[in-house]
Protein backbone atom coordinates (compact mmCIF):
# COMPACT_ATOMS: atom_id res chain seq x y z
CA UNK A 1 0.00 0.00 0.00
CA UNK A 2 3.02 2.60 0.91
CA UNK A 3 4.90 1.83 -2.51
CA UNK A 4 1.25 2.71 -4.44
CA UNK A 5 0.65 5.32 -2.37
CA UNK A 6 4.45 6.85 -2.74
CA UNK A 7 4.26 5.91 -6.82
CA UNK A 8 1.34 8.18 -7.08
CA UNK A 9 2.73 10.87 -5.66
CA UNK A 10 6.07 10.29 -7.31
CA UNK A 11 3.68 10.47 -10.44
CA UNK A 12 2.02 13.55 -9.63
CA UNK A 13 4.87 15.70 -8.72
CA UNK A 14 6.43 14.38 -12.16
CA UNK A 15 3.60 15.60 -14.05
CA UNK A 16 3.19 18.88 -12.44
CA UNK A 17 7.14 19.27 -13.00
CA UNK A 18 7.27 19.16 -16.95
CA UNK A 19 5.99 19.63 -19.94
CA UNK A 20 7.34 18.48 -23.53
CA UNK A 21 7.35 20.17 -27.08
CA UNK A 22 8.33 19.86 -29.78
CA UNK A 23 11.70 21.50 -30.46
CA UNK A 24 10.85 23.91 -33.32
CA UNK A 25 7.28 24.77 -31.71
CA UNK A 26 9.46 26.16 -28.74
CA UNK A 27 11.76 27.75 -31.00
CA UNK A 28 9.22 29.81 -32.91
CA UNK A 29 7.41 30.56 -29.83
CA UNK A 30 11.00 32.07 -28.45
CA UNK A 31 11.41 34.16 -31.48
CA UNK A 32 8.03 35.46 -31.75
CA UNK A 33 9.21 37.03 -28.12
CA UNK A 34 10.61 40.17 -28.32
CA UNK A 35 13.57 40.88 -30.22
CA UNK A 36 15.79 43.00 -28.42
CA UNK A 37 18.24 42.90 -31.44
CA UNK A 38 16.09 43.87 -33.91
CA UNK A 39 14.64 46.33 -31.47
CA UNK A 40 18.31 47.77 -30.37
CA UNK A 41 19.13 48.02 -34.36
CA UNK A 42 16.11 49.67 -35.26
CA UNK A 43 16.95 52.56 -32.26
CA UNK A 44 20.12 52.98 -33.97
CA UNK A 45 19.72 53.14 -37.42
CA UNK A 46 16.17 54.94 -37.27
CA UNK A 47 16.39 57.13 -33.70
CA UNK A 48 19.83 57.55 -33.11
CA UNK A 49 20.93 58.32 -36.97
CA UNK A 50 18.00 59.46 -38.40
CA UNK A 51 16.08 61.54 -35.36
CA UNK A 52 18.54 62.31 -32.39
CA UNK A 53 18.94 66.10 -32.40
CA UNK A 54 22.58 66.41 -30.44
CA UNK A 55 23.37 69.50 -29.26
CA UNK A 56 27.17 70.66 -30.12
CA UNK A 57 29.08 70.05 -27.30
CA UNK A 58 30.40 73.91 -26.87
CA UNK A 59 26.84 75.10 -26.82
CA UNK A 60 25.80 72.81 -24.06
CA UNK A 61 28.98 73.59 -21.91
CA UNK A 62 27.72 76.82 -22.57
CA UNK A 63 24.26 76.56 -21.34
CA UNK A 64 25.51 74.44 -18.25
CA UNK A 65 27.24 77.32 -17.34
CA UNK A 66 24.43 79.67 -17.93
CA UNK A 67 21.61 77.69 -16.73
CA UNK A 68 22.00 74.32 -15.36
CA UNK A 69 18.79 73.41 -14.74
CA UNK A 70 17.41 74.79 -18.01
CA UNK A 71 20.66 72.64 -19.64
CA UNK A 72 19.20 69.36 -17.89
CA UNK A 73 15.53 69.45 -18.54
CA UNK A 74 16.14 70.66 -22.07
CA UNK A 75 19.45 68.72 -23.35
CA UNK A 76 19.76 65.95 -20.62
CA UNK A 77 17.67 62.80 -19.60
CA UNK A 78 17.99 61.29 -16.51
CA UNK A 79 15.89 58.14 -14.99
CA UNK A 80 16.74 58.01 -11.59
CA UNK A 81 16.33 60.98 -8.55
CA UNK A 82 20.25 61.47 -8.67
CA UNK A 83 22.46 64.54 -9.70
CA UNK A 84 23.66 63.74 -13.17
CA UNK A 85 21.84 63.10 -16.37
CA UNK A 86 23.29 62.02 -20.35
CA UNK A 87 23.12 64.31 -23.10
CA UNK A 88 24.19 63.18 -26.74
CA UNK A 89 26.33 65.63 -28.23
CA UNK A 90 28.30 66.47 -31.47
CA UNK A 91 31.73 67.80 -31.73
CA UNK A 92 33.24 69.11 -35.18
CA UNK A 93 37.21 68.78 -35.45
CA UNK A 94 40.01 67.18 -36.88
CA UNK A 95 41.53 63.32 -36.47
CA UNK A 96 44.36 64.15 -34.64
CA UNK A 97 45.72 60.34 -34.13
CA UNK A 98 44.32 57.38 -34.30
CA UNK A 99 44.93 53.65 -32.07
CA UNK A 100 43.78 50.14 -32.47
CA UNK A 101 40.32 51.52 -31.15
CA UNK A 102 39.57 54.82 -31.00
CA UNK A 103 40.98 58.49 -31.72
CA UNK A 104 41.58 61.73 -30.57
CA UNK A 105 39.67 64.56 -32.21
CA UNK A 106 40.91 68.43 -31.64
CA UNK A 107 37.68 70.60 -31.89
CA UNK A 108 37.80 73.81 -33.98
CA UNK A 109 38.16 75.62 -30.51
CA UNK A 110 41.24 73.51 -29.84
CA UNK A 111 39.94 71.11 -27.56
CA UNK A 112 41.00 67.56 -27.35
CA UNK A 113 38.66 64.87 -26.55
CA UNK A 114 39.64 60.77 -27.00
CA UNK A 115 36.94 58.87 -28.63
CA UNK A 116 37.16 55.15 -28.19
CA UNK A 117 34.83 52.07 -28.10
CA UNK A 118 36.80 50.88 -24.80
CA UNK A 119 35.47 53.04 -22.83
CA UNK A 120 32.60 51.06 -20.51
CA UNK A 121 29.24 52.58 -22.12
CA UNK A 122 26.51 50.99 -19.61
CA UNK A 123 23.32 53.02 -20.47
CA UNK A 124 25.22 56.13 -22.19
CA UNK A 125 23.84 56.03 -25.37
CA UNK A 126 20.45 54.67 -24.42
CA UNK A 127 19.59 57.38 -21.94
CA UNK A 128 21.35 59.82 -24.01
CA UNK A 129 19.01 59.56 -26.50
CA UNK A 130 15.79 59.95 -25.37
CA UNK A 131 14.39 57.10 -27.32
CA UNK A 132 13.33 54.38 -24.94
CA UNK A 133 11.68 54.55 -22.16
CA UNK A 134 11.63 52.57 -19.02
CA UNK A 135 7.86 52.18 -18.54
CA UNK A 136 7.80 50.12 -22.17
CA UNK A 137 9.82 47.12 -20.72
CA UNK A 138 8.34 44.76 -17.62
CA UNK A 139 11.94 44.53 -15.86
CA UNK A 140 14.77 46.49 -15.09
CA UNK A 141 16.37 43.61 -17.11
CA UNK A 142 14.64 43.50 -20.23
CA UNK A 143 15.22 47.82 -20.50
CA UNK A 144 18.84 46.95 -19.43
CA UNK A 145 19.01 44.17 -22.27
CA UNK A 146 18.68 47.27 -24.84
CA UNK A 147 21.25 49.21 -23.10
CA UNK A 148 23.35 45.54 -23.58
CA UNK A 149 22.03 44.88 -27.70
CA UNK A 150 22.59 48.90 -28.44
CA UNK A 151 25.85 49.05 -27.29
CA UNK A 152 26.87 45.68 -29.29
CA UNK A 153 25.73 47.59 -32.71
CA UNK A 154 27.78 50.52 -31.96
CA UNK A 155 31.18 48.73 -30.66
CA UNK A 156 30.75 45.87 -32.57
CA UNK A 157 29.35 46.93 -35.82
CA UNK A 158 28.95 50.46 -36.63
CA UNK A 159 31.97 52.24 -35.12
CA UNK A 160 34.81 49.97 -36.16
CA UNK A 161 33.61 50.42 -39.92
CA UNK A 162 33.57 54.26 -39.53
CA UNK A 163 36.90 54.17 -37.31
CA UNK A 164 38.40 51.77 -40.77
CA UNK A 165 37.90 54.75 -43.26
CA UNK A 166 39.82 57.66 -40.91
CA UNK A 167 43.05 59.06 -41.40
CA UNK A 168 44.90 61.02 -39.57
CA UNK A 169 43.54 64.63 -40.34
CA UNK A 170 40.42 63.97 -41.64
CA UNK A 171 37.69 66.62 -40.90
CA UNK A 172 34.85 64.64 -38.63
CA UNK A 173 31.55 64.85 -36.95
CA UNK A 174 31.89 62.27 -33.79
CA UNK A 175 27.76 62.41 -32.32
CA UNK A 176 27.76 60.26 -28.75
CA UNK A 177 26.72 60.62 -25.19
CA UNK A 178 28.64 62.33 -22.30
CA UNK A 179 27.10 62.24 -18.31
CA UNK A 180 27.08 65.74 -16.56
CA UNK A 181 26.21 66.30 -12.72
CA UNK A 182 24.53 69.19 -11.50
CA UNK A 183 26.72 69.37 -8.47
CA UNK A 184 29.84 69.48 -9.92
CA UNK A 185 30.93 69.61 -13.93
CA UNK A 186 32.39 65.81 -14.79
CA UNK A 187 35.14 65.61 -17.29
CA UNK A 188 33.98 65.13 -20.79
CA UNK A 189 34.03 61.32 -21.97
CA UNK A 190 32.10 60.80 -25.38
CA UNK A 191 30.82 57.68 -26.02
CA UNK A 192 30.94 57.72 -29.92
CA UNK A 193 27.34 56.43 -31.19
CA UNK A 194 28.34 57.97 -34.71
CA UNK A 195 31.32 59.20 -36.68
CA UNK A 196 30.43 60.98 -40.04
CA UNK A 197 33.43 62.54 -42.31
CA UNK A 198 32.83 66.11 -43.21
CA UNK B 1 17.76 24.01 39.26
CA UNK B 2 17.99 27.84 38.45
CA UNK B 3 21.77 27.65 37.05
CA UNK B 4 21.06 25.46 34.59
CA UNK B 5 17.74 26.69 33.29
CA UNK B 6 19.94 30.19 32.73
CA UNK B 7 23.02 27.95 31.15
CA UNK B 8 19.92 26.28 28.88
CA UNK B 9 18.69 29.98 27.96
CA UNK B 10 22.06 31.75 27.49
CA UNK B 11 21.51 32.66 23.43
CA UNK B 12 18.58 33.48 24.21
CA UNK B 13 19.14 36.04 27.09
CA UNK B 14 21.83 36.78 24.29
CA UNK B 15 19.87 37.61 21.84
CA UNK B 16 17.55 39.58 24.10
CA UNK B 17 20.34 41.85 25.01
CA UNK B 18 21.22 42.31 21.38
CA UNK B 19 17.87 43.34 20.41
CA UNK B 20 17.34 45.76 23.73
CA UNK B 21 21.22 47.39 22.89
CA UNK B 22 20.12 48.05 18.78
CA UNK B 23 17.03 49.13 19.87
CA UNK B 24 18.50 52.14 21.98
CA UNK B 25 21.00 52.85 19.24
CA UNK B 26 18.84 52.79 16.14
CA UNK B 27 14.84 53.70 16.82
CA UNK B 28 14.23 52.34 13.35
CA UNK B 29 15.54 48.64 14.43
CA UNK B 30 12.04 47.62 16.38
CA UNK B 31 9.68 48.73 13.24
CA UNK B 32 7.79 46.35 11.36
CA UNK B 33 9.04 46.73 8.12
CA UNK B 34 13.06 45.90 9.79
CA UNK B 35 11.67 43.09 11.79
CA UNK B 36 9.81 41.45 8.31
CA UNK B 37 13.14 42.52 6.41
CA UNK B 38 15.09 40.50 9.30
CA UNK B 39 13.27 37.36 9.18
CA UNK B 40 12.74 37.05 5.39
CA UNK B 41 16.57 37.01 5.87
CA UNK B 42 17.60 34.71 8.34
CA UNK B 43 15.56 32.50 6.69
CA UNK B 44 18.45 31.07 4.45
CA UNK B 45 20.42 30.96 7.34
CA UNK B 46 17.94 29.03 9.38
CA UNK B 47 17.72 26.53 6.72
CA UNK B 48 21.01 25.58 5.82
CA UNK B 49 22.30 26.21 9.79
CA UNK B 50 18.98 23.49 10.19
CA UNK B 51 21.22 20.97 8.16
CA UNK B 52 24.60 22.09 9.30
CA UNK B 53 23.53 20.89 13.15
CA UNK B 54 22.31 17.64 12.14
CA UNK B 55 25.89 17.42 11.01
CA UNK B 56 27.70 18.82 14.19
CA UNK B 57 25.51 17.08 16.35
CA UNK B 58 27.28 14.00 14.65
CA UNK B 59 31.14 15.82 15.44
CA UNK B 60 30.95 16.44 11.22
CA UNK B 61 31.22 19.61 9.63
CA UNK B 62 30.21 20.58 6.27
CA UNK B 63 32.03 23.33 4.71
CA UNK B 64 30.12 22.86 1.45
CA UNK B 65 26.86 24.51 2.10
CA UNK B 66 27.29 28.02 0.18
CA UNK B 67 28.52 25.82 -2.90
CA UNK B 68 25.72 23.51 -3.26
CA UNK B 69 23.35 26.32 -2.54
CA UNK B 70 24.78 28.34 -5.70
CA UNK B 71 25.04 25.09 -7.99
CA UNK B 72 21.25 23.70 -7.15
CA UNK B 73 20.09 27.09 -7.59
CA UNK B 74 22.11 27.66 -10.62
CA UNK B 75 20.44 24.54 -12.19
CA UNK B 76 17.31 25.41 -11.14
CA UNK B 77 17.07 28.58 -12.48
CA UNK B 78 19.16 27.51 -15.82
CA UNK B 79 16.48 24.54 -15.98
CA UNK B 80 13.40 27.16 -15.19
CA UNK B 81 14.42 29.85 -18.10
CA UNK B 82 15.97 27.33 -20.68
CA UNK B 83 14.49 24.20 -19.88
CA UNK B 84 16.44 20.98 -21.73
CA UNK B 85 16.53 20.79 -25.52
CA UNK B 86 17.57 17.60 -27.32
CA UNK B 87 17.69 18.69 -30.83
CA UNK B 88 18.01 14.87 -32.15
CA UNK B 89 14.63 13.88 -31.21
CA UNK B 90 13.25 17.65 -31.57
CA UNK B 91 12.22 17.63 -28.16
CA UNK B 92 12.20 20.00 -25.77
CA UNK B 93 11.86 19.45 -22.11
CA UNK B 94 10.01 22.57 -19.64
CA UNK B 95 10.29 22.99 -16.15
CA UNK B 96 7.36 24.66 -14.23
CA UNK B 97 8.43 26.44 -10.78
CA UNK B 98 7.37 22.71 -8.99
CA UNK B 99 10.09 21.19 -11.29
CA UNK B 100 12.83 23.76 -10.91
CA UNK B 101 12.23 23.29 -7.40
CA UNK B 102 12.62 19.15 -7.03
CA UNK B 103 15.57 19.21 -9.21
CA UNK B 104 17.44 21.89 -6.96
CA UNK B 105 16.44 19.90 -3.95
CA UNK B 106 17.57 16.46 -5.81
CA UNK B 107 20.91 18.62 -6.36
CA UNK B 108 21.48 19.72 -3.46
CA UNK B 109 20.67 15.76 -1.54
CA UNK B 110 23.06 14.03 -3.70
CA UNK B 111 25.66 16.21 -3.84
CA UNK B 112 25.44 15.91 0.36
CA UNK B 113 25.39 12.04 -0.20
CA UNK B 114 28.45 12.83 -2.25
CA UNK B 115 29.85 14.16 0.76
CA UNK B 116 28.45 11.46 2.92
CA UNK B 117 29.51 8.71 0.67
CA UNK B 118 33.29 10.07 0.66
CA UNK B 119 33.61 10.38 4.02
CA UNK B 120 31.87 7.03 5.18
CA UNK B 121 34.17 4.95 2.58
CA UNK B 122 37.18 6.49 2.54
CA UNK B 123 37.00 7.82 6.18
CA UNK B 124 38.21 11.23 4.97
CA UNK B 125 38.08 13.76 7.87
CA UNK B 126 34.60 15.98 7.08
CA UNK B 127 36.74 18.94 6.58
CA UNK B 128 38.59 17.85 4.20
CA UNK B 129 35.94 16.27 2.11
CA UNK B 130 33.48 18.82 2.48
CA UNK B 131 36.20 21.70 1.69
CA UNK B 132 37.17 19.63 -2.02
CA UNK B 133 32.72 20.00 -2.46
CA UNK B 134 33.33 23.16 -1.87
CA UNK B 135 35.40 24.30 -4.78
CA UNK B 136 33.87 21.30 -6.87
CA UNK B 137 30.66 22.93 -6.66
CA UNK B 138 31.64 26.60 -7.16
CA UNK B 139 33.27 25.13 -9.80
CA UNK B 140 30.42 23.83 -11.66
CA UNK B 141 28.38 26.51 -10.81
CA UNK B 142 30.87 28.87 -12.70
CA UNK B 143 31.01 26.24 -15.54
CA UNK B 144 27.26 26.12 -15.71
CA UNK B 145 26.56 29.61 -15.13
CA UNK B 146 29.59 31.16 -17.40
CA UNK B 147 30.05 33.49 -15.02
CA UNK B 148 26.89 35.05 -15.50
CA UNK B 149 23.67 35.49 -13.61
CA UNK B 150 20.49 33.79 -15.06
CA UNK B 151 17.81 35.76 -14.39
CA UNK B 152 14.20 36.52 -15.48
CA UNK B 153 12.84 33.30 -13.55
CA UNK B 154 8.62 34.42 -13.70
CA UNK B 155 6.99 36.07 -10.96
CA UNK B 156 5.81 32.71 -9.95
CA UNK B 157 9.22 31.45 -8.65
CA UNK B 158 9.48 35.30 -7.31
CA UNK B 159 6.21 34.51 -5.10
CA UNK B 160 8.76 32.07 -3.38
CA UNK B 161 11.29 34.54 -1.96
CA UNK B 162 9.40 37.58 -2.15
CA UNK B 163 5.48 36.45 -1.77
CA UNK B 164 3.51 36.79 1.52
CA UNK B 165 1.03 34.54 3.07
CA UNK B 166 -1.23 35.44 5.47
CA UNK B 167 0.68 38.03 6.30
CA UNK B 168 3.85 36.61 7.43
CA UNK B 169 6.70 36.42 4.38
CA UNK B 170 6.54 32.93 2.45
CA UNK B 171 10.64 32.13 3.38
CA UNK B 172 9.42 32.35 6.97
CA UNK B 173 6.83 30.06 6.51
CA UNK B 174 9.52 27.68 4.87
CA UNK B 175 12.41 28.25 7.23
CA UNK B 176 9.43 27.19 10.11
CA UNK B 177 8.53 24.14 7.85
CA UNK B 178 11.90 23.25 7.83
CA UNK B 179 12.30 23.77 11.39
CA UNK B 180 9.33 21.89 12.56
CA UNK B 181 10.37 18.70 10.26
CA UNK B 182 13.62 18.87 11.68
CA UNK B 183 13.13 19.35 15.96
CA UNK B 184 10.57 16.14 14.79
CA UNK B 185 13.12 14.10 13.18
CA UNK B 186 15.78 14.78 16.28
CA UNK B 187 13.23 14.63 18.57
CA UNK B 188 10.66 12.15 18.12
CA UNK B 189 12.49 9.45 15.45
CA UNK B 190 14.81 6.44 16.38
CA UNK B 191 17.25 7.94 13.58
CA UNK B 192 17.01 11.16 15.58
CA UNK B 193 18.21 9.60 18.78
CA UNK B 194 21.07 8.12 16.13
CA UNK B 195 22.64 11.14 15.42
CA UNK B 196 22.69 12.35 18.97
CA UNK B 197 24.49 9.28 19.84
CA UNK B 198 27.08 9.00 16.95
CA UNK B 199 28.20 12.57 17.85
CA UNK B 200 28.38 11.82 21.75
CA UNK B 201 30.20 8.45 21.16
CA UNK B 202 30.72 6.77 17.60
CA UNK B 203 32.32 3.63 18.92
CA UNK B 204 29.76 2.80 21.70
CA UNK B 205 27.26 3.68 18.61
CA UNK B 206 28.82 1.42 16.53
CA UNK B 207 28.77 -1.47 19.37
CA UNK B 208 25.28 -1.08 19.76
CA UNK B 209 24.01 -1.54 16.39
CA UNK B 210 23.44 1.52 14.65
CA UNK B 211 24.59 1.50 11.43
CA UNK B 212 26.82 4.83 11.50
CA UNK B 213 27.52 4.71 7.45
CA UNK B 214 24.03 5.09 6.59
CA UNK B 215 22.75 7.67 9.13
CA UNK B 216 25.98 10.17 8.00
CA UNK B 217 25.30 9.43 4.79
CA UNK B 218 21.17 10.48 5.26
CA UNK B 219 23.05 13.36 7.60
CA UNK B 220 25.09 14.90 4.61
CA UNK B 221 22.03 14.11 2.25
CA UNK B 222 19.32 16.11 4.33
CA UNK B 223 22.91 18.94 4.81
CA UNK B 224 22.95 19.16 1.17
CA UNK B 225 19.69 19.50 0.57
CA UNK B 226 18.57 22.38 3.29
CA UNK B 227 21.38 24.28 1.68
CA UNK B 228 19.45 24.09 -1.99
CA UNK B 229 16.07 25.33 0.11
CA UNK B 230 18.26 27.74 1.06
CA UNK B 231 19.90 28.35 -2.41
CA UNK B 232 15.93 28.48 -3.72
CA UNK B 233 15.13 30.93 -1.64
CA UNK B 234 17.78 33.91 -2.19
CA UNK B 235 17.50 32.84 -5.74
CA UNK B 236 13.63 33.55 -5.86
CA UNK B 237 14.40 36.73 -3.90
CA UNK B 238 16.72 38.03 -6.25
CA UNK B 239 14.58 36.13 -9.33
CA UNK B 240 18.26 35.56 -10.46
CA UNK B 241 20.87 32.71 -9.89
CA UNK B 242 23.85 34.19 -9.53
CA UNK B 243 27.19 32.53 -9.88
CA UNK B 244 28.95 33.21 -6.34
CA UNK B 245 25.63 33.11 -4.30
CA UNK B 246 26.36 31.46 -0.79
CA UNK B 247 29.72 32.62 -0.72
CA UNK B 248 30.72 32.46 3.01
CA UNK B 249 27.30 31.17 3.77
CA UNK B 250 29.10 28.33 5.37
CA UNK B 251 30.67 30.01 7.81
CA UNK B 252 27.50 31.97 9.17
CA UNK B 253 25.67 29.07 9.09
CA UNK B 254 28.69 27.16 11.39
CA UNK B 255 28.33 30.48 13.49
CA UNK B 256 24.67 30.21 14.15
CA UNK B 257 25.49 26.44 15.08
CA UNK B 258 27.51 27.08 17.77
CA UNK B 259 26.22 30.39 18.80
CA UNK B 260 23.27 28.09 19.33
CA UNK B 261 24.69 26.05 21.99
CA UNK B 262 25.66 22.59 19.60
CA UNK B 263 29.26 21.69 20.35
CA UNK B 264 31.41 21.30 18.01
CA UNK B 265 32.75 17.97 19.13
CA UNK B 266 29.60 16.41 18.60
CA UNK B 267 26.36 14.98 20.58
CA UNK B 268 25.04 18.31 22.50
CA UNK B 269 22.77 20.74 21.09
CA UNK B 270 19.15 21.33 19.59
CA UNK B 271 17.06 22.98 16.89
CA UNK B 272 15.79 25.57 18.90
CA UNK B 273 19.47 26.90 19.99
CA UNK B 274 20.43 26.83 16.11
CA UNK B 275 17.33 28.99 15.37
CA UNK B 276 18.31 31.11 18.08
CA UNK B 277 21.90 31.44 16.88
CA UNK B 278 20.67 32.35 13.12
CA UNK B 279 18.35 35.49 14.63
CA UNK B 280 21.19 36.53 16.89
CA UNK B 281 23.56 36.21 13.42
CA UNK B 282 20.71 38.36 12.05
CA UNK B 283 20.01 41.03 14.37
CA UNK B 284 23.75 41.53 14.59
CA UNK B 285 24.06 42.12 10.34
CA UNK B 286 20.71 44.06 10.87
CA UNK B 287 22.05 46.12 13.83
CA UNK B 288 25.54 46.89 12.52
CA UNK B 289 24.11 48.05 8.89
CA UNK B 290 21.62 50.30 11.17
CA UNK B 291 24.09 51.24 13.15
CA UNK B 292 26.21 52.30 10.02
CA UNK B 293 29.38 50.29 10.95
CA UNK B 294 31.58 49.86 8.36
CA UNK B 295 31.24 46.62 6.73
CA UNK B 296 34.80 45.42 7.67
CA UNK B 297 34.17 45.97 10.84
CA UNK B 298 30.78 43.81 10.62
CA UNK B 299 32.94 41.27 10.11
CA UNK B 300 35.11 41.78 13.00
CA UNK B 301 32.45 41.78 15.38
CA UNK B 302 30.97 38.56 13.72
CA UNK B 303 34.45 36.82 14.43
CA UNK B 304 34.21 38.17 17.76
CA UNK B 305 30.65 36.93 18.46
CA UNK B 306 31.57 33.23 17.04
CA UNK B 307 34.66 33.73 19.24
CA UNK B 308 33.09 34.12 22.45
CA UNK B 309 30.57 31.58 21.93
CA UNK B 310 33.18 28.84 21.44
CA UNK B 311 35.13 30.15 24.47
CA UNK B 312 31.73 29.49 26.37
CA UNK B 313 30.89 26.20 24.78
CA UNK B 314 34.63 24.98 26.05
CA UNK B 315 34.32 26.51 29.34
CA UNK B 316 31.18 24.75 30.04
CA UNK B 317 32.11 21.81 28.41
CA UNK B 318 35.11 22.05 31.46
CA UNK B 319 33.14 22.30 34.13
CA UNK B 320 30.64 19.76 33.16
Amino acid sequence: MKKVIGLVIVCFLVYNSVYFKKLSEQSASESSKFNFVAYADSIYNQGILKQAKPIALADLQKELGKNTENAFSQFGNRLGIGQTAYFMVSVDGTVLNKTVDGFEVKTTDGNIYPIDIKFIFGNAIRDASKLVKLTDFKTNADFNKVSEELNNVIREKAIPAQLSTLTVGDKVEVVGAIKQSKKDALPILILPANITKL
Amino acid sequence: MNKELLKKSQSLIALFALCLVISILSDKFMTSSNLWNVLRQISVNICISVGMTLVVLMAGIDLSVGSVLAFSSAVCAGLLSKGISIPSMDLFIGFTVLGGVLVALIVGLLMGLFNGWVITKFSLPPFVATLAMLTIARGATMLYTQGIPISNLGSSFEFIGSGWLLGIPVPVWISLFVVLSVVFITNKTTFGRYIYAIGGNERAAFLSGINIKAVKLAVYGISGMMAAVGGILVTSRLNSAQPNAGASYELDSIAAVVIGGTSLSGGIGTIAGTVIGATIIGVLNNGLILLNVSPFWQQVVKGLVILLAVIIDQKSKKKA
